[in-house]
Parts: structure tokens; sequence; C-alpha cells
């Protein structure tokens, strides 16, 4: 129904799309899996016609078509199924499912909601607010929606995050019908165990190319080898002596926020350790993350860091340091120039001149190496320099580090660099816990592993037990076949 | 040859911004006098008069000035902290009904001067808590500051309402003109042939020079700005941004009530409904003119004051009534937002 | 350089505001400017207009006299502006006199009499000169609106089907309290001896609004308190306030269909705005007060003095020697004018309704029988009187 031939995209110099090709054939089910950042949402966003591209042809039913704007791809009857339903919370069901329609007909329109739920098999009460539905019954009536506007193409995007067993089986029934009614789906999703149940054919992105395209019954390990790049079976993991002091505890701590949210984690990292969290992005690890830096309290379970238990709301230790990914939105005060804060991180200066803390921030900035001068703004830094910036920010008397994607936008000596810097500046007596969708460095990086999948750490081993392998497997939801192998002890809960 | 180089620039500089601030809503406020068949010049002239131009008229100009220098510094800091003061006129309230508790006692038993010192202070501590507490509001009970403050601010309004008719009635007299006047004693004195009590000019410019300080030249006005800017990352830095905001709402509330303060003991000597005088809302207007920044705030005072003294003779020599200094200020007003609003467009494009 | 940036910001919004003028703006010279500070507006149809009126009346009356006036002088209409403020501003045009309209104006203008000794003023309503708490520069005037106001009180009863009768109130002071008191006089002298009821079946009830003319949020609002009267068989309402609105509710009801009335105050011309609905209104004619003071200054016989000036009774209506008046509305019937003829001429024969016996609204005695009120315990009024519905402070 709709064919991409050679789609190419590059925002500036960076090549997110590269000669990328595929076709949705109606009445059929086109999977599309890739690592974070292969390429899937770029891909997405020009089918849906909020980002044009950059070369390439789209073709539907043989025409060429030009997709300049959301509204060109309505027109074509291509419709998506976001992560995040695009729905309004606080109208009413009816009103969502009419959202959108050119003629104001709600009597017509109740009716037709009526019909297409019982043909789903979905109950609605067309009169409640959408607030107070769950995420799975926003996502069929954003499905019903995008059905009635007359959408013959639709993308689904990780449909499944946070979706209960029955409203996952309820819609792939769904979308098995839709399928036989002729309707063309591109599932992305990097769950494999659907797209082996679901899908006829399967495109995998990596680097923003194509790396694989296959017919069902897939063969799951040459899937999982064009999913993520080669690695040297064995790089040498950092040894460290790992002490017994634990730096941070959970039991059983439970939040809903974000799609996955947070199930039940327990965990214990002791002295010494340096944790590299991995998983699809939204899996649990940032969430994680931010539970630990005490920015987030938990809705049941316990923290203690240090020993003691977190009280709630803190947030404000200044034994722990966290930096976030994306640094100027969370991290950095822009507007503020390096100096101020330098003189923020730092304690003392009550008073300020246009001199206090000039000699601090000068020697910073040769330290770090940061591009830039004390009354340089935040802003101003290229992203390479705002990590170091952060860097140079952790207070002396730091014990636990935490970091989202601590690499993003660096170049492999920036990178390096930066890791000596960590590794050198981690304390006998604390820890670094890092996020990173770069499987490379946190196998080169980390003493050990915690692969985070739908909310629930799935599996958690030293980096000298694991592989390469049992790592994609259980980032792609199979749990591993190594039992926990350290007394520090595995506490994630497999899925049954 | 400077302003060749301002023309070069791309960017307006500070000084040909204020130019086309003041062209656009001058030219534009002449052009309604204009069409209507007014001289703007004649306006013009007779606000200058009624303002600048004699040292009596400017006393009364000062008297204006106080006041909403206060607010106006009392609402830097709120803004400096992300947080929209909108309660600042129940503030002003609040701080008068204070200062007037110890005012209106006769029998203290304290001396005059200690009983005015306190009385101020008084006042400072009634605002500061009145705006704190539309801060635990939204701390706590996550009620926006906006809706809070104007919730305070109609409080405030019959709770003032209440003394004046009820319990601070004057004898045998209920009416909305306001309390029994001070003793003489309790006037902040001012001397024969001066418009305003000095003292009240000493308190203003102590107050502005303290929140030049606070804000620009310490810790803590460091950590109200990061608060401003970034709560999330502010946190980072070991900044609490709800306290750091409750505090920059107490101090901001706290210079509000001594500008209500300084309205009974040396404006009205009494206190009376309309007390606040609208100062609380005619600083949001100075401090968006001056777009934040604490260096114009004097001067944008100084001319709504002198505005607002000047406009009492547009009655009396024009005929024409005096709200026409009001759309004088909310042109200029507009104007700036309008010229700072291309401003960040401009450089958003470049 | 950053020095100059505040400097630089104040002289350019001067400098363009003050442009290059040509037109210098003199004030017209006058022999004797004088300055007219109104608590409303000048147009109001009440007490304002009355005064700017009479001030109109001194320029054709008092050769030389010339008027500078400013209105809406109150902390709601003019935030921030005080009374010394505006007198500094008259002063400044010339001003050799000032008056001040408004009993809420009372502490201002003793403060600003004190600040410009070589001033005089005129406060009217106030009694700063009899009681001694301002300097020799100060007078106040008032008219013997008592009068008018048992006039209008007859004038209700005479008229009223139900025998219950409102009064809108502005705040509570002596002053107010006082032509409460006389407008309740004058009905039930209507209702007792002109129409031989007994006293008891007569209501008479005063509602406060709070302030001489409607303050939004601030003041109750008269056109809601009128209307609960008359939906409550008050058919006659007597307005006690400076503005209309008692009168512009009776006009809609009477339209309505409703047998109501109204009867405003202070202006001659009040009845204009309904006269279908207007019994008549007593009012003020500040011309022979204004003349008698201003005359005297501008010959330099100003001396300090108390005047509460009457009725002519010769001619109620005359604006050159009345002081008060009381003009007959449209809806008032034949009978009710003979009436009120017989009861103006009573008056001016001497009768004095504050006449014992006579009770407060406590119940305590205010006038024994046989005795009547001295000017001073009229002026001073400390409560209303028995018979009268209605807070007294």
């Amino acid at each position: 129904m709709i064919e991409l031939a050679n789609i190419s995209k590059n925002f500036g110099k960076v090549q997110a799309l590269q000669g990328v090709s595929l076709s949705a054939e109606a009445g059929s089910i086109h999977g599309i899996v890739g690592e974070n950042g292969a390429g899937k949402s770029t891909l997405m966003k020009i089918l849906t016609g909020f980002t044009s591209r950059s070369g390439g042809e789209i073709l539907c039913r043989g025409k060429k078509i030009s997709l300049d704007r959301p509204s060109d791809a309505m027109r074509f009857g291509i419709g998506m199924l976001y992560q995040e339903p695009l729905d309004f919370p606080q109208l009413s069901v009816l009103e969502n499912f009419m959202a959108g329609e050119a003629a104001f007909a709600p009597g017509q329109a109740r009716a037709d909601l009526a019909r297409l739920a019982a043909a789903f098999g979905f109950v609605f009460h067309p009169d409640n607010r959408v607030e107070t539905l769950t995420v799975g019954e926003r996502q069929q009536l954003e499905l019903l929606r995008l059905i009635h506007g007359g959408a013959r193409l639709l993308i689904l995007d990780e449909p499944t995050t946070g979706i209960s067993e029955r409203q996952q089986e309820q819609l792939f029934a769904a979308l098995r019908r839709l399928k036989a009614d002729g309707a063309a789906i591109l599932l992305v999703s990097h769950k494999l165990e659907e797209i082996d149940s679901l899908c006829d054919t399967v495109t995998v992105l990596r680097h923003g190319r194509v790396a694989a395209a296959m017919r069902c019954p897939f063969d799951r390990q040459a899937l999982l080898q064009a999913m993520f790049d080669s690695l040297p079976e064995r790089l040498s993991p950092p040894q460290t002596a790992t002490g017994k002091e634990p730096v941070v505890e959970f039991d059983r701590v439970v939040v809903t926020v974000g799609r996955a949210g947070l199930h039940e984690a327990t965990i214990t990292v002791r002295t010494g350790e340096v944790v590299g969290l991995a998983g699809m992005d939204g899996s649990g690890q940032a969430v994680f993350l931010k539970i630990a830096g005490g920015f987030l309290p938990p809705e049941s379970g316990q923290i203690r860091r240090f020993g003691r238990t977190l009280p709630n709301g803190c947030g404000c230790s200044r034994d722990v340091a966290f930096l976030p990914a994306d640094r100027l939105a969370e991290g950095l005060l822009p507007g503020m120039t390096l100096r101020e804060h330098h003189i923020l991180a730092a304690r003392g200066h009550i008073f300020l001149s246009a001199a206090t803390g000039l000699a601090g921030s000068r020697r910073a900035i040769d330290d770090f190496n940061i591009k830039g001068h004390p009354e340089t703004t935040a802003e101003e830094l290229s992203g390479g320099n705002q990590q170091r910036l952060l860097l140079s920010l952790i207070p002396d008397e730091v014990r636990l580090i935490l970091m989202e994607n601590p690499t993003r936008g660096l170049d492999v000596q920036s990178a390096d660099w930066t890791w000596q810097q960590l590794h050198r500046r981690k304390a006998e007596d604390g820890a670094i816990i890092f996020a990173s969708p770069d499987l490379e460095e946190i196998m080169a990086q980390a003493t050990r592993v915690v692969v985070f999948y739908d909310g629930r750490i799935i599996l958690d081993t030293p980096t000298a037990a694991t592989d390469y392998h049992e790592i994609s497997r259980a980032i792609t939801g199979e749990a591993g076949t190594t039992g926990p192998s350290d007394e520090v002890g595995r506490s994630g809960l497999l899925p049954d | 040859m400077r302003y060749v180089q301002f023309m070069k620039h791309p960017l307006f500089s500070r000084f040909a911004r204020i130019s086309v601030i003041a062209g656009l809503a001058l030219g534009g406020v002449g052009l309604l006098l204009f069409t209507l068949g007014i001289s703007p010049v004649d306006i013009g002239v007779t606000l200058a008069r009624g303002s600048i131009l004699s040292l009596q008229k400017f006393g009364h100009v000062l008297t204006i000035w106080i006041p909403l220098l206060l607010c106006s510094c009392g609402l830097l800091f709120t803004f400096r902290a992300g947080l929209w003061n909108i309660g600042i006129e129940g503030q002003v309230v609040f701080g008068a009904i204070a200062a007037t508790l110890l005012l209106r006692e006769e029998n203290l038993g304290l001396p005059a001067a200690a009983t005015l010192i306190l009385a101020h202070i008084l006042s400072f501590i009634g605002g500061g808590l009145w705006a704190a507490f539309a801060g635990f509001l939204k701390n706590r009970g996550g009620v926006n500051e906006i809706f809070g403050g104007l919730g305070l601010n109609f409080v405030a309004q019959g709770l003032i309402l209440w003394l004046i008719l009820g319990p601070w009635k004057r004898a045998g007299v209920a009416s909305m003109s306001g309390t029994e006047m001070f003793a003489r004693e309790l006037w902040l004195s001012t001397p024969p042939g001066w418009r305003l009590a000095p003292a009240a000019l000493v308190i203003a410019c102590i107050a502005f020079a303290a929140t030049a300080v606070l804000l620009g030249a310490t810790r803590f006005g460091l950590q109200i700005r990061a608060t401003g800017i970034n709560p999330t990352a502010a946190r980072l830095f070991g900044i609490h941004p709800g306290r750091t905001g409750l505090l920059a709402m107490a101090i901001g509330g706290g210079l509000a009530g001594l500008a209500g303060g300084l309205q009974v003991s040396c404006v009205y000597h009494r206190l009376l409904p309309s007390i606040s005088s609208g100062y609380g809302y005619l600083a949001l207007l100075v401090v968006m003119l001056a777009h934040y920044r604490l260096r114009p705030v004097p001067a944008i005072c100084l001319f709504f004051a002198c505005l607002a003294a000047g406009s009492i003779q547009l009655p009396i020599v024009l005929k024409l009534d005096s709200s026409l200094a009001g759309v004088i200020q909310g042109a200029c007003v507009v104007s700036a937002l309008l010229v700072h609003g291309l401003q960040k467009r401009q450089r958003g494009e470049l | 350089m950053k020095d100059f940036a505040t400097f630089r910001h104040v002289l350019i919004f001067l400098g363009v505001l003050l442009g290059v003028s040509g037109n210098p703006l003199n004030t017209v010279a006058a022999d004797y400017p004088f300055g007219l500070l109104m608590v409303g507006p000048a147009n109001d149809h009440g007490w304002s207009q009355a005064h700017f009126e009479a001030g109109q009346a001194m320029e054709k009356i008092l050769p030389g006299a010339k008027m500078l006036y400013i209105d809406k002088v109150n902390p709601a209409d003019r935030p921030g502006i005080t009374i010394p403020m505006l007198v500094d501003d008259l002063v400044g045009k010339g001003a050799k006199l000032i008056i001040g309209n408004s009993d809420d104006m009372k502490d201002g203008i003793r403060e600003a009499a004190a600040m410009h000794p070589e001033v005089q003023f005129i406060h009217i309503s106030g009694d700063d000169a009899l009681t001694g708490k301002s300097g020799a520069n100060l007078s106040n005037l008032m008219g013997r609106m008592e009068y008018g106001k048992m006039m209008a009180g007859f004038t209700a009863a005479m008229t009223s089907t139900t025998g219950k009768i409102g009064y809108l109130g502005p705040l509570i002071n002596a002053e107010t309290r006082r032509l409460a008191a006389a407008a309740y006089l004058g009905a039930r002298h209507a209702w007792v001896n002109v129409l031989k009821k007994p006293a008891a079946e007569l209501q008479f009830k005063v509602n406060w609004i709070g302030f001489w003319f409607n303050i939004p949020g601030v003041t109750s609002d008269p056109s809601l308190v009128t209307g609960s009267l008359f939906d409550s068989d008050y058919d006659v309402v007597i307005s006690g306030i400076d503005t209309t609105e008692a009168l512009v509710v009776a006009g809609q009801k009477k339209k309505a269909g409703k047998e109501v009335w109204a009867i405003p105050y202070d202006y001659q011309g009040a009845c204009a705005v309904a006269p279908e609905a207007c019994l008549g209104v007593p009012y003020f004619n500040w011309i022979p007060g204004y003349t008698k003071m201003i005359g005297e200054a501008m010959n330099n016989k100003w001396q300090q003095q108390f005047l509460w000036l009457g009725p002519d009774w010769q001619a109620i209506n005359n604006p050159d020697t009345t002081s008060i008046g009381f003009m007959p509305g449209n809806a008032m019937g034949d009978p009710q004018k003979k009436a009120l003829a017989d009861f103006q001429q009573a008056l001016a024969k001497g009768l004095n309704l504050f006449s014992g016996p006579l009770n407060f609204q406590d119940g305590s005695t205010f006038l024994k029988a046989g005795e009547t009120a001295t000017d001073a315990q009229v002026w001073n009024l400390p409560q209303l009187l028995e018979g009268i519905e209605g807070a007294s402070k």
C-alpha cells in the first residue's frame, strides 16, 4: 500500500536515515525493529508528515506522494498510534472519538463508536472522561478513531508497553482482524515475542540503514545479530574490588510514572561498583535513576542510601550527583554563566562580586578542558562541553554518581576522557550508576550490568559473568539463562 | 559615531530599544489624541507641569514613587524565582493592616518613634506572611500562585472592609472613608513645606539597595535565579526550589507590605479600603516594562509616578479625564512587550 | 557607561513626552480663582452637580470669580491621590479659596488648611469651625436639609398605600442619622396628624449602603437594595445617597406596572431621570451660601464661620435666596400637593418636629414632653429615633 524507496534524512551533518526502503502491503503486518537511535522514530515522523525527508520517494498505491504535514498523512489514510496516546484527557470518550472530524455529528459518532467497539470487543462509556481510562483503553479508543477516520495504514509504536495482558490480547486480535480486512500495519517494537507472533515481514534498522529484511518465520539469532552491533567477544571489563558497604538499596520499590514505571525493584549497589543500566528507552532505567537520586518518591517500597532511609521529596543531598540525559533542560541553568554555576556548586561565598569564584571557575575550565570562559553562559556551550561542565560541577564529597547517557553527543576522545575522569572521581567508598543505550560502553565501563524490560529488572549480573548476546536477548524480553552469580544478589523479578 | 554603531547592530542596543518603546507608545497615544482633536503637546506639557516642574509637585511624585518602587522591588524577587505574584495587592493591604494595628492604639506606652519603627517592621512581616501563605498553598496544596494570590487579594480586601466597617470604625460612624486618623505624633514626620516624609524616601532607597545587593551580589540571589530558570536543575545544585520560592515570596510580600505600611503612616494617616491604591498591579506593569531587570525600575517607577501625579492637572487645565494617564501607561507596557517579543523572535530566527 | 542607563531612561521618556512646545498653556488670569473638590462626578444629577452648578453661577454673580474644579475626589476613583495633593495643585493654579464638598474630606481639608494658611477653605457639612479643630482659614457651610427631608417624608407618607417607607441611606454618621430621622418625623407627622392613622401602622426602614454612591465591590449595590425594598411592599423609597439609583429602579418598576415611587436627593433636576415615578426632590442650593462666603473672601472680609442655612420660606424654590428647596415631582398627586403646601406653611410658622416627647431607637429619652431640640442636639444626633428600623451606628 505504501512504499518507501531509498529514504534518507539528515539533521545538519547527522545522517539519521540512509537509503531506507521498505513496503507495507495491504493485508499484512510489517515489523520494524532496531536499537535506540537506529532511526525508527525518524522514519515514523516522515511517514506521518511531521518531518520532511531529505531524499528518496514515497509511493502510495504506486503513485508518488509528498508528505509535508500531518494532514497530508491523514488524507492518504496513514494513522499512527503513539507511545503516549495523543488524546485530550479532559474530554469525553465520544468527544475524543470525534476529534479531527470535519462534520459535527455527535449522534452519528455515538452510533459509529458503539458499532466499532462492538466489532472489536472493546467496552466504552462514551461520556466518561478519557483521563479516567487506562493507557490500554486510551489506545483502543485511539485505534477506533483512526479506523473511523479512514486510516488504511496503521503505524503502532511500542503498543504493548504498560498495558495489561488481556488488553494486549485484545489489541493483537484487533490487529489480526484489521489485517484480514485489508489494512496495512507497521509495528514498531523491541519485543521479539510480538514480532514473532504478529508480523509477516520485518525490517531491521541499524544506524539509519536497513540491516536486514526478513519474512516469517524469523531466525531469532540472525535478527538479534542484525539489530545490535557485533562486538568483540570479550572486552576486559574493569575489575574493581567490590566493597561490602551498601551505597543504594532498593526494596520492592514501585512507581507508576511514565509508560512502564518501575515494578517492585529490589537491588543493592555496594561501594566500588560501576553499574550499567541497559534496556530500550523508557523501560525503567530513567525512573530508577531519578528514584536513586531522590528526585522521585517511591509509591511503595523503601530506598536506603548509605544506610539511611531517604526522606520524601528531598533530592538535594550533597553526597549524590546526578547527570541527566538532557543536560541543558535538566542539569544546567541556561542564562547563567559558568562562573555562576561553579559558585552554586561550591560551598561558601555568601556575598558575591564580579571576581567571586573566578579563579575556581578558571581552574575547573582548565581541568575539564571546557571550551569556554567563566562568563560564557551554559547554553552557549556545545553538548560535549556541557557534559564537561556537569562533570566539573560534581562536588568532592560526592560518593554516588548517577548518570543518564554519560557520553551522548561526545566524540570518542571526549568519551574516553569522560570515563577516565569518572573512574578517577569515584571514591573508594562510592559507586557509579549509569544508564546507556550503548552496550559497548556498558560492557567496557561497568562492573555490573542490570537490564530493564517493561519496568522490571530482567537481568542483573556482573559484567564478567555475562556476554553481549545475553544482554541483547534480555533487552528484547528474553530472560537470561545465567543465574545470579554473586553474593550481591540478583533480585530482579523475572516474569513468569 | 556611536549612533551609527547602533544602527549597524542587528539587534537593538538598549538605547535604541528604549527609544523605540517610547516612540511606539507615545506615538500611538499621540495619534489617538490627535484623532480625538486633543493636542498631544498640551497633554505632555500639562503632565510635566503637574509633576516635575515644581519642587512641591515633585514631592507628590515621590509620594507615589516610594510605594511603587517598594512593590516593584518585591516583584523582582518573585519574578526572578519564576513566580507570578499577582497577590501583591493583598500583601500591600495586609502590610497596611499590620501597621494600623499598632498605630491606631493610643496607649502603647512606647515612644512614638519606637511605635513607628515597630509598625513598619510589622507591616513587612504582615505582607511577608500573606505572601508566604500563597507560597505555602503552592508548595503544599498545588495551588498555582496566580490563583492563590488572586484569591488572597479578595480575602485581604474583605478583611480590610470588615475592619473599617466593624472593629476599627470611627465612633458613631460606619463609613467606607476609613478609620480614625492616627495621633499626630504617629504620622511619619514631614518637615514644614515638604510634601513627603524624608524617612519614607530613605526606607525606599534602602529597600532598593538591599534588593540590588540580595539579588545581584549574593549566593541567595543566585539561588533565586537558579530556581526561576530551571527548578529541576536547581535541585542538582542542592537548592530546594520550593523553599527558595517561598522565601522569595516572603521577601517580596514583605516589601509590598512595607509599601502598605508607608501608605498608612505617611500618606493617609489612617486605614482606608483602597489603601493599596492599585500600586501592586501598577508595579507588575513597571517590572514587565523593565523586562524583569533591576536597573530600569526606579526610572520607570518615576515615570509612572509622574503620570499619576501629573494627571491631576488634566481635568483642571484641559477638562480631560485623568484616566488618560492610564492609557499612556498601558500603551508603554504593550509597546515594551511587543518590542521584547519581536526581538526574541528575531533572535530565534537568526 | 552603565551608570547613565537610569538617567537615560528618564530623559528619553520625558524628552519625548515634553516634545518641543511652542504653546505655554498659561492659565487664564482671573481676579479670583477658587477651587472646588467634588466627591463624585460633576454630572451626577445629585450632590456634586448641585455644587458644580453653584460654582458656575458664582462666575456670573461675582465678577472676577473663576472656578477650577476636580471631580471624583475619593480614594477609589483616584487611588494614591490625597486631598492635600489636590489642594496643592489648585493653589498652584492660583486658587485663593478651596471648597471641599464632602464630609469624607474632613481630615484632608483640615490638613491642607494647615499647610496653606494663606488660602481660605470651605468644608461642606463639617463642623471644624464649631469644634475649633482647625485654623481661622476654614469655615463650614451646610443647608438645613432637615426641612427638605421632612417634606420628603411627609410626601412619602401621604402617598404610600402600604404604609411602608424605605430610606436608602449612605454611610452612618451624625449627618445621615439626622436626615433619616427628619424624614421619619415628616412621615410620622403626615401619618398621624394629617391622615389620622395610628403611628404603629407606619413602617420606616433605613438600609445603609456604606458610601455616598455605589462603589462596586465595596458598597452594597443601591439598585439591588432599592429593588428589594420595593419587593417587600415598601412602596416609597426616599434616597439619602448622592446618586439616583432609587428613582431609576422606581421608574423601571413603574413601567412594569408596580405602584411605587421614589424621592431622590440633592439636586433640583434629579426627577428628570424618571419623572413618572418621582414624587419630588429635596435639594440643596449652594448659591446663597457660596455667594456669601466667597463674596466676603473676595472683599477681604473673610471670617471663620459655621453657616447652616435654611430655606427661604417665602419662596422655597427661589435660586437666589433659598439654601434648600423642595421641587414637587410629576408623580405627586393634587391632594398631596395641597397637604404639602399646608405643611410648609406650618413649618414656616415655626412648627418644630424635633419636639418632645421623642425617644431614641434604643428606647432612651431624646426629648421630654414640651422640650424642643437645640441646633447642636439635631446636628449631633447620636442615634436614630424610636419607630425607625435600621442600624444606628
